[in-house]
Order: structure tokens, then sequence, then C-alpha cells
């Protein structure tokens, strides 16, 4: 479903990504752990351009979505990203801020959107709030809204870009629960995370990356119970 | 949703402004004596009524009028001509260049036809030869019996008249220049100045009409000054048509008795002495005004705020060229003086582009592009105060930067800033004020016509600052309601 071939980035003269190739299936839940400024943030980012690659070439259903000529608003519809810190709408209640998207890009009427929210809401325990404002939310209600709002949109693969960093501890497990559940259903997952406990249970595949490369990948067990790398193995010694 | 709303509100204004606008256009300054016939020609007169007998306002009928000799004058040549008479009342010293951007067609203002004067514009020939006098205190008469005691001492006169020319002659003198003839007026009972030139039947006026003034023996050298009617330079056939009908009225010693009949209707009004009831008598006049002032207002910031929206989102594309255009609007009209910028639009861009604005349309042009580019700088500092977080998200939705900018970024951005933007609007109400100079009646222009027809130097200053206090206020408080319901989502 996405291919990345060569991605290259740098800020300034601070080379971030120096070279990463991957390939994500359908249905597929990648998780992308490493240190911090090991640069997966910066990947995550890259793959609905967020952040223009300096190098390489990014492949989504076999369009090349770094060309020039691409679409990129058309591509971002169908590409869901969750925020570290949500990133909700704060002038807008919880339902226009899921629906806002679907009525102006899809044009589907408001009485459909509303229908299309409420059932995800449902699904995450949140159809009360849905008059509530941002504000008047706590931080797990709110990483779960900012899920729905994704979404709503019916993407064909979601981002998550470390959706629990900003969290309370207490409220880790909602959110990780709702993606378990995402994950479940089949949708095509790329998750940048510090969270290795959910990492080893969910995911598919694990990308470890460090100084802007992919220094290893493999299942959960394979990279978890016997990483062959040796940061890999450093990395795995100090956060587990 | 909120943001749909706004735009709405704010089109439907517009739309109202717009088709109210037309009733405003003929009506630039004030009285032009218009009964719509539109085969007939119109001829624009110019002058500044504030000089008695020569020009004036009148209430006739609770209506204000501008009457005077030299308005008689000017009905003679308009109707010799075949021609409908439309009188452009503004400052003197707007008069020549209004003349010379083609607004008007001649000045009839007891207007000397000096050298200096003669460069920029042509004369008739002469239609009264007045003299000039020394108008002082009541107590001070007896102090003045020549002109060499005048030396040193502090004189007022009106901006660019004969006299002030008169006065720069007497020396060591301080001259004081203000633009009206009851500024100078209060000048001298103020005691800023202890004499003031002036034209011998326009002090008259001033004598009979006001308590604590006199006239000096003192009589300036060379006093005599002549009066001429000026037309654009060049403009030989309506010169001739002029001088005929001056060469009749000089046979039949008309002007004379013009200025005697003017003088007589030059009674002064008893104005009231309450200030309550002096606003009531004079509401007509703060009425007009406020209607212009209102109306200038409106449009200044609805333009304005469009405008200065469009130029902080240049400033931001982030494309060079955009943001370079953007950068030199906002500092070149912040760091000149909002008057510059109105008299060259006014002014300047008639006589060098051919671009003729009506006095509205300068006064509107000025506002809006001035008052832009601060609500700019007010508007960028409010969008890069939103989260970057929240430009991201609405991309990653699929929203196009437009539409991310108009439905997410803007709304916030303008929420925050709202008591900044308060502040602009409430600056422009009163800033509008500067459009009197033009000749736009506005409230400012109201109160001082109503100065000038009760010789009063207080009240007609003092209604029209609590007039404006009013507005700014009224506006404050909708603002306040308006901030109010876009904090829906601040409550915790």
């Amino acid at each position: 479903m996405i291919t990345v071939k060569n991605l290259q980035k740098s800020f300034g003269k601070n080379v971030v990504l120096r070279g990463i190739d991957a390939n994500i299936q359908k249905g597929e839940v990648v998780v992308v752990i490493g240190p911090s400024g090991s640069g997966k943030s910066t990947f995550l980012r890259c793959l609905n351009r967020l952040e223009e690659a300096g190098g390489g070439e990014i492949l989504f259903e076999n369009k090349p979505i770094t060309d020039k000529k691409n679409n990129i608003d058309k591509t971002r519809e169908k590409m869901g990203m969750v925020f570290q810190q949500f990133n909700l709408f704060p002038h807008k209640t919880v339902l226009e801020n899921i629906t806002l998207a679907p009525i102006k890009l899809q044009g589907i009427s408001k009485a459909e959107a509303d229908k299309r929210a409420e059932v995800l809401l449902q699904s995450v325990g949140l159809a009360d709030k849905k008059s509530a404002y941002p504000a008047q939310l706590s931080g797990g209600q709110k990483q779960r809204i900012a899920i729905v709002r994704a979404l709503a949109m019916q993407p064909h693969v979601m981002l998550f870009d470390e959706p629990t960093s900003a969290l309370d501890p207490e409220m880790v497990g909602e959110v990780l629960d709702v993606m378990k559940k995402l994950a479940e259903d089949g949708m095509t997952m790329v998750i940048v995370t510090h969270e290795m406990g959910f990492a080893r249970e969910v995911g598919d595949r694990i990308l470890f990356m460090d100084g802007g490369v992919i220094v290893e990948e493999g299942t959960p067990d394979e990279v978890f119970g016997a990483p062959k790398n040796g940061r890999t193995q450093d990395f795995l010694s100090k956060v587990l | 949703m909120r943001l749909k709303k706004i735009t709405h509100l704010m089109l439907a204004l517009l739309l109202t402004v717009l088709a109210v606008y037309p009733g405003y256009a003929h009506a630039e300054a004030q009285n032009a004596s218009a009964s719509d016939t539109p085969e007939k020609k119109t001829i624009k007169v110019g002058l500044s009524a504030d000089f008695a007998p020569y020009e004036f306002i009148m209430t006739v009928d609770g209506n204000s009028k501008i009457v005077g000799s030299d308005v008689m004058i000017a009905e003679q040549i308009a109707s010799d001509m075949g021609a409908e008479l439309q009188l452009e009342n503004m400052p003197f010293d707007s008069l020549l260049p209004a003349l010379q951007s083609g607004r008007i067609d001649m000045v009839i203002s007891g207007m000397t036809p000096t050298d200096e004067r003669r460069q920029n514009v042509d004369f008739s020939d002469l239609y009264y030869v007045s003299r000039q006098v020394i108008l002082t205190r009541a107590g001070d008469v007896d102090k003045y019996k020549t002109m060499d005691e005048l030396a040193g001492k502090p004189i007022g006169v009106q901006t660019g008249s004969i006299q002030e020319e008169i006065a720069n002659g007497i020396p060591d003198a301080q001259v004081t220049a203000v633009k009206s003839i009851s500024d100078v007026v209060s000048l001298l009972l103020s005691d800023r100045v202890d004499a003031a030139v002036f034209e011998g039947p326009v002090a008259e006026s001033q004598v009979k009409n006001r308590a604590g003034l006199g006239i000096a023996e003192a009589v300036p050298e060379d006093s005599d000054t002549p009066m001429a009617i000026a037309v654009e330079k060049g403009n030989t056939g309506l010169l001739t048509q002029i001088n005929s009908t001056l060469e009749r009225l000089n046979s039949e010693n008309a002007v004379d008795e013009y200025i005697r009949q003017a003088n007589e209707m030059n009674t002064g009004e008893t104005a009231p002495g309450n200030i309550f009831s002096f606003f009531w008598k004079y509401r007509g006049f703060y009425g007009d005004g406020v209607k212009y002032t209102l109306l200038l207002s409106a449009l200044g910031v609805l333009f304005g705020f469009l405008i200065g929206l469009l130029i902080a989102l240049l400033r931001l594309s982030g494309v060079k060229i955009l943001k370079w255009i953007a950068v030199v609007y906002t500092e070149v009209l912040r760091g000149t003086p909002m008057l510059v910028q109105l008299l060259i639009i006014h002014f300047g861009f008639a006589t060098a582009f051919d671009i003729k604005f009506t006095v509205l349309q300068s006064g509107i042009i000025t506002l809006s592009i001035n008052s832009s580019a601060y609500l700019a700088e007010i508007f960028r500092a409010g969008i890069q105060g939103v989260d970057k977080g929240q430009m991201e998200a609405a991309r990653s939705l699929g929203m196009p930067y437009g539409m991310a900018m108009r439905t997410i970024v803007i709304p916030q951005a303008i929420k925050s800033v709202l008591p900044a933007i308060g502040n602009e609007f409430v600056v422009i109400i009163k800033e509008s004020s500067i459009v009197s100079f033009i000749g736009v009646a506005d409230l400012m222009f109201q109160a001082n016509a109503v100065r000038t027809l009760t010789y009063s130097g207080l009240y007609p200053l003092v209604i029209a600052a609590a007039i404006y206090l009013v507005m700014t206020l009224i506006l404050s408080k909708l603002l306040n309601v308006f901030e109010r319901r876009l904090s829906a989502g601040d409550n915790r």
C-alpha cells in the first residue's frame, strides 16, 4: 500500500533521514520505535507530506505522491493522521470537529456526516460528548475524538505520531484500546510510539530506527525477543 | 460555520451601504442647490462659507443654507450661463487644489488675485475691492492706533488667505494661521493672539454678532484688497462669460447692494444658552454629519478589515514578492500621516493622473487603506499566534491551504485579536474627522459650520465630542457582545 524508496530529509544542515526503504502492506500494523531524534516522527510526517521529502520517492496505492503533479490534498483524504498534541479545533464542537472535513471535502450531507460521526463516537464511548467543546474534555477523550475525526474521512491508512506521549498515564490505556480495536478491524496503521508493550502486542511488524536509518525490522517476537543489531539491543535494554 | 455567518453579515452590510450610497453621492459638501433637471448643465462654484457677509451659513426654516454676496454673484453668473448652480463648501486652502484638480469650475470666495495664485489659476476682472482692518478685543481697541504698534505681537489669520500675507509683513509679528475665520476669532478671544487681520466687512459682521470684539484704528498699508473669481488656468471661454456678467453687475452697482443685503441677513443666530437646547436647535446639522461619519466609518472598517486580512495573508504567504509588497504597503501607510495620504489621493491623483474621486470616495479610500495597514499587522500577529498544529491537522484531513486558513486558522486568529481590532475600529471613527479637511460634510465639518453660524466657540465642539463618544461607546459594547459570542469554546 505504501512503498518508500530511499527517502531522505534534512532540516538545514541537520540530516534527519539518510535513505529509508520500507513497504507497508494493506491491513498491516507497522510500529516504528527508536530513540528520540532517530527520525521516526519525521519519517511518519513525510508519508503524508506534512514534511516535504528531500530525496527519494513514496508510492501510495501505486501512485508516486512525492511527485509534484500529485494532488496531495486528495491523497491526504485517504491517510488519516493522529498527532501527539491532538490538535482538535478549539472553536468547534466535537461533532463539528468530526464532520467538518467529510462535509467540505467529500460533499456528503450534514445529516449523513452526523450519523457517521455518531456511530464512530459510540464505538469510542464518547457519544455523550458530541456537543462539548475540546476545552471541556480530558486528554484521553481529546485523543479519542482526534482518532474519530481522522476515521470520519474513511481513510485507507492511519498514521499515529506518538499518540499517547502527551497523556497522563491513567489515560494512555483508553487510547491504546481504541487503537487495538482499530487494528483488529483490519485498518492499515503506521504507529510511532514509545509504548513497547503495545508495540509488541498489536504490531505485525516493528521498525527500529536510529540515526536516520532503519537499523532493524521484523516481527515483534524477532525484534523484542532476539534483537540482532547492537543498537537495537542497547535501546531495548534501556526501555524495557 | 460561524465565519460564514460573519461573511454573510458583512456582505449584507456592504450591499446595504452600496444601495444607500447613491443617495449620498450628490450631496458631497452640502447644499447643492439641486433640482434634478438632467438636461441643464451644472456649474460648480467652490467657496469657504465662513466669511460673512461674502459667504456664510444660515438656517432657513431649519435647513442650513449657504448665502452671502458672493453667492448672489454666483447665482447671476449661473443664470447668465443658463446653468444650474451647485455650491461646494470647503476649507479656504482646499479651494485652489479643488479647482486645479477639476472638481469645481470656479472659486468665488472673496479671493484676492495675488501673483502667486495667478501662477496656478486664472482670474476674472475684479468685482469688489475691500479694505483690511485690525480686529482685536474690545478692551484693546485703543492700543493699536498705528500698524507700528503691532510689531512683535501675536497675530491670528486664516491659512492661505491674503490676510496671512499682510500679517507676515508686520515686523517681528508672531503669526498664527488657522483653518477658519471662527478659529481666528477663538484665538483672539482666548488671548492666544492680540490682534487679527480681517477683511473689513467680515470684521464688522463679527463685531456685530459676537461680544468682546472691536476694530482698531490701525489700518494695514496697501490695505485695498481686490476680489476676483478664479477659474482653471487657460479656461478663457468660461472667463469671458464670467467677465461679461461682472461687467453688467458693475454697471448696476449690484455688488455693493449685495453686500448690504447680505449684511442685513447676517443678523447672527441667537443661540440658546443651554447646551441641550443648543443641540436641539442644531440637531439637523449634527444629524447630517453623523450620517456621513457613520457611512465613512462603516465602509472604512469593512474595507480596512478585508484589505488588512488580505495584506496579512500576502505577508505570511511565503512567496517572496508578495511578502515584499505587503511589507512595503504596511510600512508606507503606517509611516506617513493620514492627512498627507488624504490630500495625495484627493488632490494629487486628480492633478497627476486625472483620477477624480469624489470627496466621499477619497475619504473612504484613505480611511480604508490607512486602517488596513494597522489591521494587517494585528491579523498577522493573530494568525502567527495560532498553534501550528491547527494548520497541520486541517491539512492532514485533506483540506487545501485556503480552506484550512479560512475555516480553522483565521477564525481563531480573529478571536484572539478581537480587542485589538476593536481598538482600531474606534480609532477609525475618530480619525474619520479629518475628511472634513477636503469638504466631506461629516460630523466635524458640521460642528465647524455650527461654530461659524452661532459665533459660539465651545458648545458646537462639546456636542461633537459627545456624539463621537456615544458612537465609540456603542461600538465597544457591540464588540463586547460579539466577543462573548465567539468565546463559546472557552468555558471549561
